[in-house]
C-alpha cells in the first residue's frame, strides 16, 4: 500500500451480493486508472489488493474518505461490511444496481431460502446429494470450528442496512460516469445534497434515446425483441416489445438501445418515480389495445416473465418489495 | 416548509355514526399523530356550529390543513371545502375520511367499526400532509349553442335558448324536423294532437331568427372544452366552422325490432304491427286490416322487447300508457270490436295517467295479464273453420288458466332502444354511455341533464325512455344551466387537473392516445407533452399512463396516495387478528 500522500483522499471498494461486474467496470476506465491511484489511496478493495478484514477492523472511524459499495445485502457477511464499512466512511455511495436498487440478486425475494436452498441444494439437474447436505454457518472438524456466513431469507439495497450518502447506478455504471463523480469528489467541489443519484440525468432513457416516437403506441401483443424484425428506428414499445427506457434515469448513454436491444432499467428510476416496475407495469396497461376482458388478459398473457421485465433489477427496493406469501414465517425468522 | 398543522374533526351523525364506532376513541387516539394539532369530535360537522368550530380553530390555532371524519365527500366535501375558504385557507388543504357509508352503515361490530374508523382517517392524516393548494381557474363562454337532434327535445331546447336571444346550431341527421312525436297521431293522457303541439313548433324553430338548422347533416368532430367548443359542419359540399360553448344532445331512441321473437309472429303474419305502424295507420285515418276490413278483434301486446332479459331488462315507460290510447282510439273508430290488452303490468305513473287507466278500463276492454318473464303469448294461425285469422294463446296468469284469444289485428307495444350510432355521438362529444348505449348524466339525482363533460347536456330519450312532458322539462333545464353559464360569461373550470414537468417529460408520447378528453397534444419544438387545462376533467389516466413520472395529477400526486395507503396500513395491522 502507497503511503499516504498529501491530498490523496482514502478511497475503498468492496462488493457484497455482486457478480463482480461493478469491481470490473472500475477498472474499465482504463489507463485512467492512473489518475485515480494518482489523486487516491486505494485502502481496500479485495477483488485487485489483498486485504484483510482486520484491516478495515482495525481502521479509525471515518478515516475512508470514499467507499464504493457494490452488491446487495444477502447474508451475514455482507450486512456486517455495510457497517463496518459506514463507520469507517466520510462519504459511502451505493455504486451499481445490486447496491442501488437489489439488482439481479434482489430477484431472489420472489422466492425464500428455504426454496433456493432446495433448489441449489437439490433439486438442480447437475446436484447429486443424496444426504441433503446444505450450508450450515458453523461446522466442528478436528482443527476447530469452521463459520459460513448466514445465507439471509431476504435481499436488501444497501440503504437499508445502513445510511448511504450517495448513489451511482447502473449495472454495471458507466466507466465515464464514474470518472466524472471521481473527478468532482477530489476536486474538492460542492457535492449535490445527500441521498442524490449521481452519475445519471434526471430525465429518462427517452430523452436520449435516438428512436423516432409518436403517439401511436397501442399494442395488442408483446412480443419478445428475437419475435421482430427490427427497423432499427422505431420506439420499441411502439414495436411491441417491452422497452423500460420511459421508466429509467438516463445517463448511461442508452448503450442498450444503441446496440439494437430494448432498455432493461438498471439506472433505477428517473427522480420522479418511486416504483419503476409499477410504474411501467401502470403505462403498459394503459396501451393495451383491447377492450373486453378476455381480450385484455390475452395481450397481458403475452408478456413472457413480466417480474423480470418490469422488476428485472428493482425488487427489493420496490413497494412490493419480496414475495410474501411463500415466506412469511422465513421471513419472521430471519434477520431483517 | 412552513410547518404541518392538522385539525381533526370526528362527526357523531348524530347517532349514524356513533352508534357504531367510538368517535370519541377515534378523536383520541389519532390526536397522537404527528402533525395533528387538535382533535376533536361533534354531533354534527356539517351543521353551521359545526363550520363554525373549524372556522374558530383554524384561527385559534393557525392550523393549516384539516381533516373531517364524517359522511360521503360526496355530500359534504364541499361544505367543508368553502369553510375552510371562509377560515382563509386554502379549500383544497382538505381532507375527508368517510365513516358512515364506509363503515357505520355496514358494519355490526362496534369494536372493529372503530378500528376501522381509526385506520381510514390515519389515511386522510397521512394524505392531507401532502395537499397542496389550487386556484381556481374560468374561461370565458361562447354564448352559442350547438343542439344535436332535432325532435321534441333539441327543438324546445332550441327555442328556449333563441328565444333569450342567444344564437343556437340545430343539427338534424334527417331531412326533417320532429323526430319521433311527429310520427305519432295523440299524445296520452289527455289525448291531444301530438302533431298540433309539433308542428307549431317546428315552424316557429325554422323561421327563428336566432337558430341556423342544419339538416341531413351529421357531427363527426368536436374540439374544445366549454365555453370555446368547435366543429366543422359539412354543408352543400363546403365546410362550415362552427364556435359555440355548450351542447345539447338531444338524439333520441328508436323503436325496438321485434322481427327476432318467434312467438309474436312480426313479419310472418301481415297483420301483427308495432305500435309506430299502428300509428301510421291512425294517422292515415283508416284502420284496417291487412285485408282492408275492420278488425273484428284487435290484441294490444305490451313489453314487446323491454323488461326482459333477453332483449332489453329496462322499462321503456312510454308503451303502457300509449296501449291504453290505442284502446280508446280504436273504441271509437270501431265501436263493436273486441279489444284486449295482454300485458305483463300496468305501469300508469304520471299525472293523469291512472287515471287513463280507469276511464279506459270502463270501456268494455279486456286485460289479459301474462308472465313476462317465463311465458309470453304466441301467435299461431287460426284454423280455416274461425272466424279469425290468428289465435293468440297465453297463460292468463289472474285466472290461472291457458286460454286462446282471437285476433284480426295485433299491435305489438314495442319498447325503446338507443341509435346504433349512439357510441359514435358518445365519442364525438365526449360522453359515456350506460350499459344500455343511453348517455350517461352526471349524477341520476343531483345532475340528471349535466354530463361529466363540463358544457355538454344530454335531454329526452337520449338519456333514457320517456314521455313528451319529462323530456321538455329536461330540455328546459338543461337551457337554464345554459344561459346560466351564458349570463355569467365566464365559468370556473377543474382545478384537479394533471400537469406536465417539461423538465422530466422526456417525450415518449404514452400519454397522449389514452386521454378520453383529447386534452394532451405533444409540443414537436420542446418534445414533450402538453396538458391543455381548460379541457382535462383530472381523471387521472395520464399520470398513472406516464412512465417517468412527469405527469402530476394534482390532487392525486403518487405522494398523497401512497402516503394514504401507509396511513391505511399503519392503522389496519391492528385489525389483522379482526
Amino acid at each position: 500500500m502507497a503511503k499516504k500522500e498529501k491530498n490523496k483522499i482514502k478511497l475503498a471498494i468492496y462488493w457484497g451480493a455482486a457478480c463482480g461486474g461493478c469491481c470490473v467496470s472500475i477498472l474499465d476506465v482504463h489507463e485512467k486508472l492512473f489518475d485515480i491511484v494518482a489523486a487516491a489511496d486505494l485502502v481496500f478493495w479485495p477483488i485487485a489488493l489483498d486485504f484483510k478484514y482486520k484491516d478495515v477492523e482495525n481502521m479509525p472511524d471515518k478515516d475512508i474518505d470514499v467507499t464504493l459499495f457494490n452488491g446487495a445485502v444477502r447474508n451475514s457477511e455482507n450486512e456486517h461490511m455495510a457497517n463496518l464499512l459506514r463507520e469507517k466512511t466520510k462519504i459511502l455511495v451505493a455504486y451499481g444496481s445490486c447496491s442501488h436498487l437489489g439488482g439481479i440478486p434482489g430477484l431472489a425475494n420472489f422466492s425464500n431460502r428455504e426454496e433456493i436452498f432446495k433448489r441449489v441444494y437439490e433439486t438442480t439437474e447437475s446436484t447429486v446429494n443424496p444426504e441433503k447436505i446444505t450450508p450450515q454457518t458453523k461446522y466442528k472438524v478436528a482443527e476447530g470450528e469452521l463459520s459460513l456466513p448466514e445465507f439471509y431469507n431476504d435481499v436488501r439495497t444497501l440503504d437499508q442496512v445502513v445510511d448511504v450518502d450517495y448513489f451511482i447506478p447502473g449495472c454495471p455504471p458507466q466507466s465515464e460516469r464514474l470518472m466524472e463523480v471521481f473527478t468532482a469528489i477530489v476536486s474538492g467541489a460542492e457535492l449535490p445534497p445527500k441521498g442524490s443519484v449521481l452519475g445519471a440525468l434526471d430525465k429518462s432513457q427517452c430523452d436520449e434515446c435516438p428512436r423516432e416516437k409518436s403517439e401511436n403506441k397501442l399494442i395488442k401483443e408483446f412480443k419478445r425483441p428475437f419475435e421482430i424484425e427490427d427497423d432499427g428506428k422505431t420506439c420499441f414499445l411502439e414495436q411491441g416489445v417491452i422497452c423500460m427506457g420511459p421508466a429509467t434515469r438516463g445517463g448511461c448513454g442508452v448503450r442498450c438501445i444503441e446496440g439494437n436491444a430494448p432498455c432493461r432499467g438498471c439506472y433505477g428510476p428517473p427522480t420522479s418515480v418511486s416504483d419503476p416496475g409499477a410504474k411501467m407495469m401502470s403505462a403498459i396497461a394503459t396501451i393495451i389495445d383491447e377492450n373486453e376482458p378476455e381480450a385484455i388478459e390475452k395481450v397481458i398473457d403475452s408478456i413472457e416473465d413480466p417480474a423480470g421485465t418490469f422488476y428485472r433489477f428493482s425488487v427489493p427496493s420496490s413497494i412490493i418489495r419480496r414475495n410474501i406469501e411463500t415466506s412469511e414465517k422465513k421471513a419472521e425468522q430471519a434477520v431483517v | 416548509m412552513e410547518e404541518i398543522r392538522i385539525g381533526v374533526y370526528i362527526c357523531w351523525c348524530g347517532t349514524n355514526i356513533s352508534r357504531m364506532v367510538d368517535v370519541e376513541d377515534v378523536a383520541r387516539e389519532l390526536s397522537e399523530m404527528p402533525g395533528v394539532v387538535i382533535s376533536k369530535d361533534y354531533k354534527y360537522m356539517c351543521s353551521d356550529p359545526g363550520q363554525a368550530l373549524i372556522i374558530k380553530d383554524i384561527k385559534e390555532h393557525k392550523l393549516n390543513r384539516v381533516v373531517v371524519s364524517a359522511c360521503s365527500p360526496r355530500i359534504h366535501e364541499l361544505t367543508f371545502r368553502k369553510a375552510l375558504e371562509n377560515a382563509g385557507l386554502n379549500p383544497y388543504m382538505f381532507q375527508m375520511a368517510n365513516i358512515r357509508e364506509q363503515v357505520s352503515w355496514v358494519h355490526d361490530d362496534r369494536e372493529k367499526a372503530t378500528k376501522k374508523a381509526k385506520a381510514l382517517v390515519a389515511a386522510a392524516i397521512n394524505r392531507v400532509k401532502w395537499h397542496e393548494s389550487l386556484d381556481k381557474r374560468t374561461v370565458s363562454i361562447n354564448p352559442s349553442t350547438l343542439v344535436i337532434g332535432g325532435g321534441i327535445a333539441g327543438i324546445t331546447a332550441a327555442l328556449e335558448l333563441a328565444d333569450t336571444g342567444s344564437p343556437v346550431y340545430l343539427i338534424e341527421k334527417t331531412t326533417e324536423l320532429g323526430g319521433n312525436m311527429a310520427k305519432i297521431d295523440l299524445t296520452f293522457p289527455y289525448l291531444n294532437s301530438a302533431r298540433q303541439i309539433i308542428q307549431e313548433k317546428i315552424e316557429r324553430t325554422e323561421h327563428h331568427p336566432n337558430i341556423h338548422i342544419f339538416k341531413n347533416t351529421v357531427v363527426d368532430e368536436i374540439f374544445g372544452y366549454i365555453g370555446n367548443f368547435n366543429s366543422i359542419i359539412g354543408q352543400n359540399g363546403s365546410e362550415i366552422d362552427l364556435k359555440f360553448g355548450n351542447i345539447v344532445v338531444a338524439t333520441g331512441l328508436k323503436p325496438f325490432d321485434p322481427s327476432g321473437l318467434e312467438n309474436y309472429g312480426y313479419g310472418k303474419f301481415p297483420d301483427v304491427i308495432t305500435s309506430l305502424e299502428f300509428e301510421k295507420k291512425l294517422l292515415s285515418g283508416n284502420i284496417l286490416t291487412n285485408e282492408g276490413k275492420d278488425p273484428e278483434n284487435v290484441v294490444i301486446i305490451h313489453c314487446v322487447g323491454s323488461r326482459n332479459r333477453s332483449e332489453h331488462e329496462y322499462c321503456s315507460r312510454t308503451c303502457c300508457m300509449t296501449a291504453l290510447k290505442y284502446a280508446n282510439q280504436l273504441r271509437s273508430a270501431i265501436p263493436d270490436a273486441n279489444i284486449y290488452q295482454a300485458y305483463a303490468d300496468m305501469r300508469a305513473f304520471g299525472k293523469g295517467c291512472e287515471e287513463l287507466y280507469t276511464s279506459t278500463s270502463r270501456k268494455g276492454i279486456m286485460f289479459l295479464m301474462f308472465d313476462q318473464q317465463n311465458d309470453l303469448p304466441v301467435i299461431k294461425k287460426a284454423e280455416p273453420g274461425d272466424s279469425c285469422n290468428m289465435l293468440i294463446e297465453m297463460n292468463e296468469k289472474l285466472s290461472g288458466e291457458k286460454i286462446e284469444i282471437p285476433a284480426d289485428m295485433v299491435i305489438l307495444m314495442v319498447g325503446l332502444e338507443a341509435h346504433e350510432d349512439a357510441k359514435k355521438i358518445s365519442h364525438t362529444v365526449g360522453i359515456s354511455l350506460d350499459g344500455n348505449s343511453f348517455f350517461m348524466e352526471k349524477h341520476p339525482k343531483l345532475d340528471p341533464v349535466a354530463t361529466t363533460t363540463s358544457g355538454v347536456y344530454v335531454v329526452g330519450n337520449c338519456q333514457a325512455p320517456k314521455d313528451i312532458p319529462d323530456t321538455i322539462t329536461q330540455a328546459k333545464a338543461a337551457t337554464a344551466r345554459i344561459m346560466g353559464t351564458i349570463k355569467q360569461g365566464e365559468v370556473e373550470v377543474e382545478v384537479i387537473t394533471a400537469v406536465v414537468n417539461e423538465d422530466i417529460c422526456c417525450g415518449c408520447q404514452t400519454c397522449i392516445q389514452v386521454c378520453p378528453y383529447t386534452a394532451i397534444t405533444y409540443d414537436v419544438v420542446k418534445g414533450v407533452s402538453v396538458v391543455n387545462e381548460a379541457i382535462c376533467k383530472g381523471c387521472g389516466t395520464c399520470g398513472s399512463a406516464c412512465p417517468t413520472g412527469a405527469i402530476r395529477s394534482r390532487h392525486f400526486t403518487d405522494n398523497q396516495i401512497l402516503s394514504q395507503i401507509k396511513g391505511l396500513l399503519s392503522k389496519s395491522l391492528e385489525l389483522k387478528e379482526v
